[in-house]
């Protein structure tokens, strides 16, 4: 009668990521994603003006780290009075000095002048910065080079998503499995505050929310896109609670003495994920497109922060530079279609009713 | 029936307290006054004295914290008055008034142009489902679905005002109308549609794709169904079986999600009027908040709160009078 099988089969986790590995577009999408990670981890080496690895009066220094945080670049260039120009300093107050450059020589932040780089011609300004080999997306009005700029947005692109949706998942979650596993009035409260959120026009709030804060920064767009971003996961946990908190894996939990905390996290919550991950996906996706339309309506971060939306918003000003419209355009456009590739896949890989549709 | 529908009105008014109560805090904890705004804008010769900005706060009642504030605001909703623009000099509902129609003149022309559209698609594609001219459609949706309408408005503008500008093809690029209010009827309709076809386009094109993706997947719910299987065994033909016993029941689902697209219909979309200059709601609730223009903040607040109480009321009674087997109980 026990008939153990020989070898252990496969955990719901292994068997839903097989289903996805079939799916060639998701596919495509994560390793789009996985790109897109690695342009921000190495932007300050791909577009930059700052050496990614240099040596400078017998010391060896990272000065590119000062694109992740200005100060983590070495205090030395800025004693040396080297005021962010390093090709031609580094030459002549150290004949010795040797550096490693990044990619392509282009500022996110600002113009590159004539001769910062020898022989190197100042990029052009106003509406003349057409795509080139040397500004391959272009320049703004400015004349900041288009691709450093969309670069060092990666970051931001990435960030929002996953931050935002990191706190809505975070409310969403707990809201919904504590109103989902008590029931009664906890339920009714935590369903009404559900349902009141649900009802507040998200825009109108985000850009009220936006018009107090003095110095609006990208990390506050985040955390207003999650407070307002969480009613879907709420509402789809609390559900899977239900659903699973009379079943028998919880009762003999309860049984054997877990707490209520422990039987949430341990046992409902890793039964509960999957349909709960779906709309944290699109969720991310929804948060990429919405930072970068306030971002575009000049409601986004104060102006030396680059985000792909507001490269649109300075192309609405000249609409005959193209260029500002269609690569940020198109880079937005791709990131949230992965993203939402992504979450269909993961829908139809762990859906066990979405499979017996496809037959 | 009755007690189901007090509870909701109920229930409606306290969420509306609640957002509205939320949202007039925040205007009021705004960097600077309607007042002070004004003031930055004109020349520094205009500028009021000390007194005479006291008087002004008193009149629009900003000398109170703003708990009072909104008390005050709150009994006069009450009595059925919006209040008066503080940045505009005119009523708050006159204002409204005026946005609405040509809001409604974009997003009603959308909505019925994706609802056409999107029904036969959707019903296409789950006809031909696994087909390749199928696939085609589905992925060209898909995609659409996924691109952003203000990338897209850019796109149209640069090929149609800017690109072919001076051709049969040149589209204006923003505004309602170029014409003086004394022209001819016919010709400020024929001006004002062709303002119209930008932002329509950008407005439809992603309903459109919601909506068939939303219409295949309910059929794809329905042929599932054991009737189906009984209508094609009985001999029923495959459009008759898609008709009668599919689609008919996926009208269930439509409904509810024809309720739930109400507020966007009256409120339009900031992104889109903003875009074009279109002179609608969405584009004054933006305006409002630069202008820090409380009373029309509150009003446009509370008018798209309302909507969207209404629209999902309005979704589940409709989804009770279809399906006999759902009460609202």
């Amino acid at each position: 009668m026990n008939s153990a099988p020989a070898t252990r089969s496969a955990g719901f986790w292994a068997e839903a990521w097989g289903r996805f590995r079939r799916k060639k577009l998701a596919m495509a999408a994560l390793a789009f994603i996985g790109g897109l990670v690695a342009l921000a981890l190495f932007a300050p080496a791909i577009a930059g003006t700052k050496p990614v690895l240099c040596r400078y009066k017998g010391q060896l220094y990272a000065p590119c780290l000062g694109y992740f945080d200005r100060r983590l670049e070495p205090a030395i260039f800025a004693k040396d009075r080297f005021r962010g120009t390093y090709p031609t300093n580094l030459a002549a107050k150290d004949p010795e000095s040797w550096a490693i450059w990044p990619l392509v020589f282009q500022d996110p932040y600002r113009s590159v002048r004539a001769d910062e780089w020898p022989g190197l011609p100042a990029n052009p300004a106003k509406d003349e910065g057409r795509p080139s080999p040397r500004n391959l997306f272009g320049t703004d009005q400015a004349g900041v080079d288009v691709f450093a700029k969309m670069v060092h947005g990666t970051t931001i692109a990435l960030l929002v998503g996953f931050v935002s949706m990191g706190i809505a998942g975070t409310i969403g979650i707990v809201v919904g499995a504590v109103g989902g596993y008590f029931g009664g009035w906890v339920d009714m409260v935590t369903s009404r505050i559900t349902e009141i959120v649900m009802c507040i026009p998200t825009l109108v709030l985000i850009l009220a929310v936006i018009a107090v804060i003095e110095k609006p920064t990208i990390w506050h767009t985040m955390a207003i896109i999650g407070a307002t971003g969480w009613t879907g996961i709420a509402r789809l946990t609390r559900g899977e609670f239900l659903r699973l908190k009379g079943s028998e894996f919880v009762m003999a939990a309860r049984a054997s003495g877990a707490g209520p905390v422990r039987i949430m996290l341990r046992h409902i919550l890793p039964n509960a994920l999957a349909p709960v991950l779906v709309p944290i996906t699109f969720g991310i996706a929804s948060a990429v497109l919405l930072e970068s339309s306030l971002s575009f309506l000049g409601f986004g971060p104060p102006p030396p922060t680059a985000s792909w939306g507001s490269i649109l918003n300075d192309a609405r000003s000249n609409l005959a530079m193209w260029w500002l419209v269609a690569f940020p355009g198109i880079a937005i456009f791709l990131t949230v279609l992965a993203y939402n590739l992504i979450g269909e896949a993961l829908q139809e890989a762990t859906d066990p009713r979405l499979r017996e549709a496809r037959k | 029936m009755a007690a189901y529908l007090v509870r909701r009105v109920i229930f409606g008014l306290l969420t509306l307290v609640v957002i509205t109560c939320f949202v007039y805090g925040l205007a009021r904890n705004m960097p600077g006054t309607p007042l002070t705004v004004q003031l930055g804008e004109t020349d520094p010769s205009r500028k009021f004295n000390p007194e005479d900005l006291e008087r002004m706060k008193r009149i629009y009642g900003l000398d109170k914290p703003w708990p009072v504030g909104y008390v005050q605001w709150l009994s006069s909703v009450a009595r059925g008055d919006l209040g008066r623009s503080i940045s505009r000099k005119q009523p708050v509902a006159t204002l409204i008034a005026e946005r609405i129609g040509p809001t409604f003149l974009i997003s009603g022309t959308a909505l019925l142009l994706a609802w056409l559209a999107a029904i036969p698609l959707g019903l296409y594609a789950s006809a031909r489902s696994g087909r390749a001219d199928e696939r085609v459609s589905s992925l060209v949706l898909y995609v659409l679905y996924s691109f952003p309408t203000f990338v897209a408005a850019l796109f149209l503008q640069i090929i149609f005002a800017v690109w072919l500008r001076g051709t049969g093809w040149e589209l204006p690029l923003f505004g309602m109308s170029d014409l003086p209010p004394g022209a001819p009827w016919l010709a400020r309709a024929a001006d004002v549609a062709r303002h119209m076809i930008l932002p329509v386009t950008c407005q439809t094109y992603v309903s459109l794709a919601y909506d068939s993706r939303f219409i295949k997947a309910n059929m794809e719910e329905a042929v599932r169904q054991d009737y189906v299987r009984t209508a094609r065994a009985k001999g029923a033909g495959p459009w008759r079986v898609l008709f009668g016993h599919a689609f008919r029941n996926t009208l269930i689902p439509l409904v509810t999600l024809l309720g739930l697209s109400l507020p966007g219909l009256i409120g339009g979309s900031v992104i889109i009027e903003q875009i074009f200059t279109w002179p609608g709601m969405g584009r004054l609730f933006f305006e409002s908040i630069r202008e820090r223009d409380y009373p029309t903040i509150m009003g446009l607040t509370l008018m798209f709160s309302l909507l969207t109480l209404a629209g999902q009321l309005l979704a589940d009674l409709l989804y009770c009078a279809v399906d006999p087997r759902v009460s609202v109980e």
